[in-house]
């Protein structure tokens, strides 16, 4: 573990945490725990960003230097090793019919992959059948449906309909957000949970595939 | 610069319980204090509930604003039955928020045709948000096309290039501007508009962004805005750069304002 690597992803210091990390590995370092630093350090971003004393840019920033950190680990990964990183868990995530609202969802769905999720993204305007299909053919534990307005309360109600008399609904937690989004919509839609922003889809879905 | 005034939004938890109780004194305060600032020209009233109930809700809020001022309203809804429902109530023509070219809307336009409305006309296309200014722009020009062929005139128009946060993309600003600037030399007979605090979001101190976005952005040529007419900020922003833009003669509006007490800092 290199605190100092932890430190400088968490001050957003995004050159010399790239230039760190690639001297450590120069040096030997073992290149999984350069992953970890990075999760820790994200761990600590996020708690910031639940605080209000972090914001979404540089929420994106500290994704960006995960993705750079892992680029350069990658290579360095022994053909087993990579399988050593194993995803916490596969979850599907879209727009709901008839909204394409796709900004804040482009977050929560970058912010669950850098956290070790395998997400599939259907994009906006989802058909409730397209989400059924992902199901059967990606068997994620969570689905998320974002929405922005009100007009997606009804497709997000039929698209858990939809899982339900599809069989699939005992199979996966749901979980839905965006604009006009709260738990009385989460209790009306019939999903498991709420979630406000993109931290809070991060905390709901490690939950629910226990790595919390 | 005309204000869209934001807050009789049934998104907004408090106005909800309002709509949800019928609680009259409640939205007539909220539709008098926003009617009240001299640049409010529409009055928006979004329901924001499920679409079977929205009809109702919003012929409800419509009669209750008009009990309290005469200023039109912005019927704002996605919903064309809310819409037809709503038009139907008012007592002088409303601006209907809003066309684009995203299939859900497509019933909407025939409204804006018929009864001649002003209407915001966002730059989403059919497939979602413009990821590009061409993206945008080249939406308005199709979004165009389709209002003119309606018989819809540009100058009933409020384009809105909707602004994408900032702290999502540090170009966004200056996209935002070019695009405005652009719509303004290919279109000259549309209105310009946005949401005001959409660039600040996910920021902190957000005021401070959306009032230099404010001014930079009548600079461009934007000459309306969906936001809190009360806010202190955003009026007194409003009043220095029409000041600055020559769009006040004689400096009237700014020093009238100063007169009435408008650059008091508020309590």
């Amino acid at each position: 573990m290199s605190q100092e690597l932890i430190d400088l992803v968490v001050d957003m210091r995004e050159d010399e945490a790239v230039k760190l990390a690639e001297k450590l590995l120069d040096e030997g370092a073992e290149p999984l725990s350069l992953l970890d630093d990075c999760r820790t350090a994200l761990g600590i971003i996020g708690d910031r960003f639940a605080a209000g004393e972090c914001f979404v840019p540089e929420l994106i920033l500290a994704g960006e230097m995960l993705r750079q950190i892992g680029a350069m680990v990658k290579p360095r990964l022994a053909a087993g090793e990579a399988g050593e990183q194993k995803k916490l868990g596969r979850i599907v995530f879209g727009t709901v019919e008839g909204d394409i609202h796709d900004i804040a969802k482009d977050i929560v769905v970058f912010m669950l992959d850098i956290n070790g999720f395998e997400v599939m993204d259907l994009g906006v305007d989802v058909p409730v059948a397209r989400f059924v299909e992902a199901v059967k053919e990606f068997k994620p534990q969570i689905v998320g449906l974002s929405g922005f307005l009100t007009l997606a309360y009804d497709p997000m109600k039929n698209t858990v309909q939809a899982l339900a008399d599809a069989g699939l609904r005992d199979s996966v937690k749901i979980m839905i957000g965006g604009g006009q989004m709260d738990d009385q919509v989460a209790a009306y839609a019939k999903a498991d949970a709420y979630g406000k922003d993109a931290m809070a889809a991060v905390t709901l879905s490690k939950g629910w595939v226990g790595a919390n | 610069m005309k204000i869209i005034a934001e807050k009789i939004n049934g998104t907004r938890k408090r106005v909800a319980q309002a709509i949800q109780e019928r609680d009259a004194a409640f939205i007539q305060n909220l539709a008098r204090e926003q009617a009240a600032v001299s640049h409010t020209a529409w009055v928006d009233a979004n329901a924001g509930t499920a679409p079977q109930r929205e009809p109702d809700d919003l012929i409800w809020l419509v009669e209750t604003i008009q009990s309290a001022t005469d200023k039109p309203i912005a019927l704002d809804s996605a919903n064309p039955k809310a819409l037809e429902a709503a038009i139907k109530v008012v007592k002088t023509k409303p601006m209907i928020n809003s066309i684009s070219l995203e299939p859900g809307r497509r019933d909407i336009f025939p409204i804006v045709a018929e009864h001649d409305c002003p209407t915001v006309a966002l730059a989403s296309g059919e497939k979602g948000l413009p990821k590009t200014q061409e993206e945008c722009l080249d939406n308005i020009a199709r979004l165009l096309e389709k209002t003119r062929s309606m018989g819809i005139r540009d100058s009933n128009l409020y384009v809105d290039p909707l602004a994408m946060t900032i702290g999502s993309g540090i170009q966004n600003g200056l996209i935002f501007f070019d695009s405005v600037r652009e719509i303004r030399r290919r279109f000259p007979e549309v209105h310009i508009t946005c949401g005001l605090s959409n660039i600040s979001f996910g920021l902190p101190a957000r005021t401070y962004i959306n009032r230099v976005f404010l001014a930079l952005s009548m600079q461009a040529g934007m000459d309306c805005a969906i936001c809190d007419p009360n806010n202190h900020d955003i009026q007194t922003t409003i009043l220095a750069t029409e000041l600055l833009l020559a769009k006040d003669k004689h400096c009237l509006n700014y020093t009238r304002a100063f007169r009435a007490g408008v650059f008091n800092k508020p309590v």
